[in-house]
Order: C-alpha cells, then sequence, then structure tokens
C-alpha cells in the first residue's frame, strides 16, 4: 500500500483549476467523502494554474473532512498555486505542506484506508 | 486612433468558462508585453478569472438568461502598466451588498473570494455595477519598482 492509499483518498491533479475544470474536482472529493473517506490527500504538484473556483471547493471540502472527523491536505503546490492560498490566509486550514510525509503528519495516523476491505 | 487608444486589445468572449483559459492566455500575453514579470503575470492571471468568472455565473442569470451571452474584456497595455476591463451587459448588482469575503463563507458555499482575491492581487480594483444596468470591472497591475 502506497502511502497515498494509506491516508484514505488521495488526488493527483493535473493541468488548470477553474470554472471549467473545478465541477470534476468537487465531484470527485464529494463522492470520496459520500464513501467514508474523510481523509483527502490533494497533490497540486502538476497543477498549473489555480484560482478561487478551485480555492473554494479545497476549502468547502476540507471544512466537510473536518466535521466527518478527518481533514484535508494540499500537498506541494507550485509558487504561482502557494499564492492563491497564501493571499487568502488558507494555508494553515488547508494543510498546505511540501511532501506526503507532511501532509500524513498534519492529518495525523491512519485509522482506515479509502479502500473497501 | 488617439494616442491613449494605441495599445488597446478587445475581445467579445462567450459566457462560457470553457473560455476562461483562452482569456488568461490572452491577458498574459498582454502583461508581458507591458513588461510586467513573471509572478506579476501570474497574479493577473488569476485576477482576470476571477472577474470573468463572476461574469459567467452571475450577470446573466434568471431574467437575463440567454445562450449567446458575451461580455467584453478590453486590455490596455500600457508601459510598466496593465489595465483590464471587464465589461458586461448583465443583471448587475449592488457592490455594497456583496457577501462578507470570509474563509467561513467561503466553506459554505465554495464560492466568495474571488473580489478578496483580486483586490489581494492586483494594484487597484474597481467594481461599478448597479441591479439592470450591468457591470464594470478595473483591475491594474503595474511593474514593481
Amino acid at each position: 500500500m502506497s502511502p497515498l492509499e494509506d491516508a484514505g483518498a488521495c488526488f493527483a491533479l493535473e493541468g488548470e483549476l477553474d470554472a471549467f475544470t473545478g465541477p470534476e474536482l468537487r465531484e470527485q472529493l464529494g463522492q470520496a467523502l459520500a464513501a467514508g473517506m474523510c481523509r483527502l490527500l490533494v497533490d497540486l504538484s502538476g497543477v498549473e494554474y489555480m484560482d478561487s473556483v478551485g480555492l473554494g471547493i479545497l476549502v468547502g471540502m476540507a471544512k466537510r473532512a473536518a466535521e466527518a472527523g478527518g481533514g484535508l491536505a494540499v500537498v506541494g503546490p507550485r509558487d504561482n498555486v502557494r499564492r492563491v492560498f497564501d493571499v487568502s490566509g488558507t494555508r494553515e486550514l488547508l494543510n498546505v505542506v511540501d511532501s506526503l510525509q507532511d501532509a500524513q503528519s498534519r492529518l495525523g495516523p491512519a485509522t482506515q484506508t479509502g479502500e473497501e476491505g | 486612433m488617439s494616442a491613449a487608444d494605441a495599445g488597446v486589445i478587445e475581445m467579445k468572449v462567450p459566457c462560457d468558462p470553457r473560455f476562461l483559459s483562452v482569456v488568461r492566455l490572452a491577458v498574459a500575453g498582454a502583461a508581458a508585453r507591458a513588461g510586467l514579470a513573471v509572478a506579476e503575470i501570474d497574479d493577473v492571471k488569476v485576477a482576470i478569472s476571477e472577474a470573468c468568472t463572476n461574469v459567467i455565473d452571475h450577470a446573466f442569470v434568471g431574467p437575463a438568461a440567454s445562450a449567446s451571452a458575451t461580455f467584453t474584456v478590453r486590455i490596455n497595455v500600457g508601459e510598466g502598466e496593465l489595465r483590464l476591463e471587464v465589461l458586461d451587459e448583465g443583471a448587475g448588482f449592488d457592490p455594497k451588498h456583496l457577501p462578507a469575503a470570509t474563509v467561513e463563507n467561503a466553506a459554505e458555499r465554495e464560492r466568495g473570494l474571488g473580489v478578496f482575491l483580486m483586490q489581494g492581487l492586483m494594484d487597484e480594483v474597481k467594481i461599478e455595477s448597479a441591479p439592470g444596468s450591468g457591470t464594470r470591472v478595473l483591475l491594474v497591475k503595474r511593474q514593481a519598482r
């Protein structure tokens, strides 16, 4: 099992995250939460662009994950994406970190996996 | 053409989020032409997207809805300064009644941080609107000295 699976559900995103592509992310994260996966890792290292649409989805899902007893962490955003977190003051709330190891330590030890078993 | 119009590019954009990346690309090119640095161009890309996303989400809803709705992006390429205008003839709103841009509100609505980001990323942001009169958003970014 990879560190990612161990944390619940991991989403490695690529490309641009805006009002056109955001709905897909919202659906995927929403499905994971609905399936009982409340520990969400969102790997943004492959994302070249993000605006308030992506930010809003992440903030909303982080709240829902926390309410379900888990949390959400954002891993490895590029400088321009990191700036969106910094300017909006959401870096702590969204557990923005550089590595998967950091993300896991933020979310605590895994108690369940995202896989059925 | 007056000197003031010498560096003006105007785009008519369909109200469809598919074209947000096209607007960003054009505006990024203009920002580079204005002499802005890479990090400044990144800021401009987010700000113009926020303004356009707001038009797409809000300007042509309800009684103002139209499948063929468009809006205008006007780019003024200055020396060390980029001025952007986003103009729509949609429903308009009272700028005094924008919901508070807080992370708590954003968590509920999964939206609402766009104007806040624009203000944080640009040197100047002006929003002019009134119910029934459309909306004009002015965004200015200047080269750091």
